[in-house]
């Protein structure tokens, strides 16, 4: 590759850095939901009665077991079928958002396993009902316990952003694709420059979820059983 | 009563067709047609990128009312939208290196390997003719890719639509060249849901007739086929007013041409 055609570069990143704030507006919504509708499912299957946690354990097995492309045709196209008209963000954020939730229903529910079950009846003991002892003694522990294997749900959701543009979300690699409409010759710097971006955000991210990770550390509790 | 609005579904990725300029501008042949024949039909249009794969399915789920994207009219996709007639030609070219040397009938020849765009009538065409005098078919998901291979030497030749290779072979100045072109008998249609409900296709029709007779059509072919990118999305910019605000497809096709004329 000719050193030259990066100067051909240069003009264009602030196009695809437009599309790449569309990938981290995704990636905002898809976590969030995820995120919340994750640990109520973890929560559901580790406490609620039989029934319901077998409910839970049906949503988790459909939102893993679906290739994510799939889902978000169905959410774009067959929501439209039931007079829903979603738009193309919308429904990218939901698909991945709650297939998301679904991996991370996983992490949660070994983080709340993991907490030993004396905590538990220490929580009963004390006279806190059987909600505020999940809310106030396990749930905390076991949110700080999930923040790696969290880290990890974040950089595979980053990249699943670039999956949006197949039902017409314009983000970062629809930008590239403009681009290179137009200049056949800079296929791959341009790609190149997309995968810096993606390897910047994910160190930065990674970087901030360690330090939290640190910084909300009890010393003495880790490794406990 | 407002006009009726039509969403309008391209894939705004092919130049000269249609393609997102350097300003973030949506323009091409098809898409400056669609908006030409919206004022004289008096219709609105929606622009809105769509994946080529996904515009057929979005107009069958009602997410779109008219795709507009080169496509080829075939009996398979006919079973599921309705074509226009057909408002374009284009045979397929077979683009090798530069100096290689190569003329058609080598290229369809036994251990050839020849890529194609997945999905378009190059792919499908090297699979009916070449592919049973031993050719092999490499599969791309885009063009740019396997002229990529093709001049990493991983492919001898690909077929791809006549316009979109000239293009390729101005951009890659003398490392690439057409070896010939393959009279495939393709024609585009532009497409709206199975059965044409909205009654769209008579006004697209209506709207073709008149710009071909008001001379707008061999007007924006002269514009949009055969100057360079850049040069036409300068003269876009000096011209669309014309058509966007003064609504007149007939002085905003003269001025483009005039603009683009050496």
């Amino acid at each position: 590759m000719d050193l030259s055609v990066w100067t051909q570069v240069a003009p264009h990143v602030p196009v695809l850095l437009r599309g790449f704030v569309v990938n981290i507006q995704l990636l905002l919504g898809l976590i969030s939901l995820g995120l919340a509708v994750g640990v109520v499912t973890a929560l559901v299957e580790v406490y609620a009665p039989r029934p319901v946690g077998i409910a839970a354990s049906a949503y988790t097995w459909f939102f893993r077991g679906v290739p994510e492309i799939v889902l978000l045709f169905l959410f774009y196209f067959g929501l439209s079928q039931f007079g829903i008209p979603v738009s193309a963000f919308f429904a990218a954020v939901l698909a991945l958002g709650l297939r998301s939730s679904a991996y991370q229903a996983q992490i949660f529910r070994g983080a709340f396993q993991s907490i030993p079950h004396g905590q538990m009846m220490a929580a009963r003991a004390l006279g806190l009902g059987r909600l505020r002892s999940i809310v106030y003694v396990v749930l905390p522990q076991a949110l700080r316990l999930s923040l790696a294997g969290w880290s990890n749900e974040f950089s595979s959701v980053l990249k699943d952003t670039t999956l949006a543009w197949g039902i017409g979300v314009v983000e970062v690699m629809r930008q590239a694709s403009y681009i290179r409409a137009r200049n056949f010759t800079l296929t791959l710097p341009i790609y190149v420059t997309v995968a810096l971006m993606f390897l910047v955000l994910t160190y930065v991210g990674n970087l901030a979820i360690g330090l939290a990770e640190r910084r909300l550390r009890v010393p003495g509790l880790e490794g406990q059983r | 009563m407002g006009q009726p609005k039509y969403v309008v579904l391209s894939d705004i990725a092919w130049a000269p067709f249609e393609w997102v300029s350097e300003k973030g501008d949506y323009l091409g042949f098809d898409l400056d047609v669609m908006r030409a024949i919206a004022i004289l039909e008096g219709f609105e249009i929606e622009l809105r990128d769509t994946p080529f794969d996904s515009i057929i399915p979005a107009i069958i789920a009602g997410r779109g009312d008219i795709g507009a994207s080169g496509f080829t009219i075939t009996d398979e996709r006919a079973l599921v939208i309705s074509f226009s007639e057909a408002y374009w030609d284009s045979n397929q070219a077979v683009v090798v290196r530069a100096g290689s040397g190569l003329d058609l009938d080598m290229v369809a020849s036994p251990g050839r390997l020849v890529g194609a765009q997945r999905g378009t009538t190059g792919s499908f065409w090297i699979e009916d003719e070449w592919v049973p005098l031993g050719v092999t078919l490499v599969e791309y998901e885009t063009y740019p890719e396997a002229i990529l291979d093709l001049l990493a030497g991983r492919i001898d030749a690909i077929v791809q639509d006549v316009d979109p290779s000239k293009m390729a072979v101005v951009q890659y100045q003398g490392q690439i060249e057409i070896a010939g072109v393959v009279d495939t008998g393709e024609q585009f249609g532009f497409l709206v849901a199975k059965g044409d409900p909205k009654e769209i296709l008579p006004r697209i029709h209506r709207g073709v007739a008149a710009l071909k007779d008001l001379g707008v059509w061999d007007l924006l072919i002269e514009a949009y086929f055969g100057p360079s990118l850049g040069a036409i999305e300068s003269a876009w910019e000096k011209c669309i007013a014309i058509l966007l605000v003064e609504r007149d497809p007939l002085r905003y096709a003269q001025c483009l041409a005039a603009e683009l004329r050496p």
